[in-house]
């Protein structure tokens, strides 16, 4: 039997997300976003999940916002978790239904999330001095410059999109589809990939793998329905 | 009546307008997003926006954010809800990059919602919130007036047409100097074209590297992704007392895989062996065969260089670090070894770490496959090894090519290196292969 990380359906692919979960949620809004992982996760049922997203905006079925709204969530950690457009919205959204609320900046997510993923203890970087983000931090100069140590932000899952897979769960992505899902993808104990395209391996040209399989742990191919990927 | 007030067009081009040639610009969401639109090609400017997007080439997020807190942003242009008199502001949808744009770019440029939209003064005395940038802001564009910050103070600089100082101070809450230059916005779009970054020869793309250099070399351990004629160019240019921080010192020419009979591998020998070198850091100094010692191995045998030892991917590490603004981070490798000998550990979660320093240089002289004249590289299987860790983290990353290709001829998908991070480009000569 040949070796594969293919999965049938998102269903059997987030089936053993377990209660109180740290879950990465790759995309911003509908860009990049595993649009059919989140509807399957909403059916799955876990809840208490502490969720790690960007923009974590609109309000289909299979969006963050209905997890919410279905009391799923326990937790957000966002750097954008009341954008301009539907800010207010939210805001009740998370209020409702109890969601406590961790804004961070945006950057320094990334960070942590890769730290996460490259095995590095902590970081000292020159970001947030004299904001919110820097009560209570531990800080030092280095080098003349007032830095803050951050720390890995390290997850159980990470929900993925990709444009395209192979069966080793090597990945490349489209254009801002990049973004959280590349570092995302490195970050968490499972990662699973909503995929657009599902080939054989070598169906992607080395060069163009972004991902490498090794950070993948299932695939599902998903044909994209015409929503913007 | 008072005077119309600028749309949301106009507030993007005064904006524009202070987008040098070639600037990297840092775009929030919001009204920010209009400057693109309002900048002329010709600029040749680089925009990044929060989505990761630099231009059309896509970056991961944590890419994005290297390129901010590594200094490459010239100018970020943020949406701000309210500024203060410190230039301290707070943002309109926090925090988002907001933060991280404000502690790295040189230059910050908050544009202030439309005051219609608002109904009260944004730029007032002290935030009614907690700040998402520490006084940061340079520049405030409101739809009535430019105002310039320095000092904790605030300068009414330009007018939007049919404003008077008078109608500027009635709507704002904070207290505002008068400019002596006083004078309506302009708005015409900033001219010119960024400098060339391809040079028609090594020497000349090396003219200005100083005695007591710190230059980045690439390579691994063959001949393959090390850029050769650089390093010919750097020997013949004689800077000495250099600091060379590379994978090796040079074992190319002794291990020898692949030379042709009678030929010797070009490797960081040529500079050694010329007396260039004061200190090498790298991770695999030696010659693998004690019978065929390096030309580093016998320089340092006799007393002539400096070695600093480093783990493979700690060095990897320690290079990119340095050029996504990390000044020092924490990996496990090395623990309890030689490596950890004289440095901070720290036990984290029940294992032990070792603190190791970001690495920056004056010169990184690398190697890539193709480059398009805006400087985004593309590179061919094992020869990325350190180049694109490398190339962020030197002032001056001089690249070797083989081709250099018109904007757009790469695919951006494709794209390893993007071209704020590639300051000159040199076109390898035909025929110029890695031997003497």
């Amino acid at each position: 039997m040949t070796f594969t990380k293919l999965y049938d359906t998102a269903a059997a692919a987030v089936a053993d997300v377990h209660n109180g979960a740290t879950v990465l949620i790759g995309g911003v809004s509908r860009t990049g976003e595993p649009t059919a992982l989140l509807a399957a996760l909403h059916s799955h049922g876990a809840a208490g999940l502490t969720i790690v997203c960007d923009f974590s905006g609109w309000d289909g079925s299979d969006s963050i916002v209905k997890l919410a709204a279905d009391g799923r969530i326990a937790r957000i950690i966002s750097p954008n978790p009341y954008p301009s457009a539907s800010g207010d919205n939210l805001r009740e959204v998370w209020n409702s239904a109890g969601v406590a609320i961790e804004s961070v900046p945006q950057g320094t997510l990334a960070e942590r999330l890769r730290a996460a993923g490259a095995g590095i203890g902590g970081v000292f970087v020159p970001v947030g001095l004299g904001t919110r983000f820097a009560d209570g931090r531990e800080t030092r100069t280095i080098n003349g410059v007032e830095c803050i140590l951050e720390s890995p932000l390290r997850a159980d899952f990470a929900l993925v999109r990709a444009a395209s897979a192979d069966t080793l769960g090597n990945l490349a992505y489209q254009g801002a589809q990049r973004g959280w899902n590349a570092v995302m993808a490195t970050a968490a104990r499972i990662t699973i990939t909503q995929a657009d395209t599902v080939g054989e391996p070598g169906a992607i040209g080395p060069e163009l793998v972004i991902t490498p399989g090794i950070y993948v742990n299932r695939v599902v191919h998903i044909p994209p329905t015409g929503e913007q990927g | 009546m008072p005077p119309a007030k600028l749309n949301a067009q106009a507030m993007a081009r005064r904006a524009a307008a202070a987008i040098a040639p070639g600037d990297v610009v840092a775009i929030d969401d919001g009204l920010p997003t209009l400057v693109p639109d309002a900048t002329s090609a010709s600029l040749g400017a680089w925009f990044l926006g929060n989505s990761g997007m630099l231009n059309d080439i896509p970056l991961s997020q944590a890419d994005a954010a290297a390129v901010i807190r590594g200094g490459y942003v010239n100018l970020a242009v943020v949406s701000a809800a309210q500024v203060d008199t410190t230039g301290s502001f707070a943002g309109q949808h926090p925090p988002g990059n907001a933060v991280d744009l404000a502690a790295g770019a040189h230059r910050v440029i908050a544009l202030l919602p439309r005051s219609d939209d608002v109904g009260a003064s944004n730029i007032v005395p002290a935030l009614s919130s907690t700040p998402d940038g520490y006084r940061c802001v340079d520049t405030i564009i409101t739809d009535a007036a430019v105002i310039d910050v320095a000092d904790a103070d605030l300068t009414l600089a330009e007018l939007a047409p049919g404003w008077t100082a008078d109608d500027v101070r009635a709507i704002t809450a904070a207290d505002l100097s008068i400019s002596p230059t006083l004078r309506e916005m302009d708005f015409t779009p900033s001219n010119g074209a960024p400098p060339s970054k391809i040079y028609p020869d090594g020497p000349s793309a090396l003219a200005d590297l100083p005695d007591g250099a710190t230059v980045f070399i690439d390579g691994f351990g063959g001949p393959g992704g090390m850029a050769h004629y650089l390093l010919i160019s750097l020997r013949d240019r004689g800077s000495r007392g250099l600091t060379i921080v590379s994978n090796t010192a040079g074992i190319a020419r002794v291990v020898s895989f692949g030379t042709p009979p009678g030929r010797t591998a070009i490797d960081h020998s040529v500079l050694i062996e010329n007396g260039q070198v004061a200190k090498a850091i790298a991770s695999f100094p030696v010659s693998p065969s004690v019978s065929r010692p390096s030309e580093f191995e016998l320089a340092y045998r006799r007393g002539e260089v400096d070695l600093e030892l480093v783990p493979q991917g700690t060095l990897a590490e320690r290079l990119r670090a340095g050029g996504a603004g990390i000044h020092a981070f924490y990996t496990h490798t090395g623990a309890g070894t030689l490596i950890a000998e004289g440095k901070e550990t720290r036990n984290i979660n029940g294992r032990n770490y070792v603190l190791e320093y970001g690495l920056l240089a004056d010169f990184a002289i690398i190697r890539a496959h193709k480059a398009d004249t805006n400087g985004n590289l593309v590179y061919r299987g094992t020869s990325r090894n350190f180049n694109a860790v490398m190339a962020p983290s030197a002032r001056v990353t001089i690249a070797e090519v083989d081709e250099i290709v018109a904007p757009g001829q790469l695919d951006p998908e494709e794209i390893v290196t993007p071209g704020p991070f590639v300051q000159r480009i040199v076109q390898r000569p035909q025929g110029f292969t890695g031997y003497e």
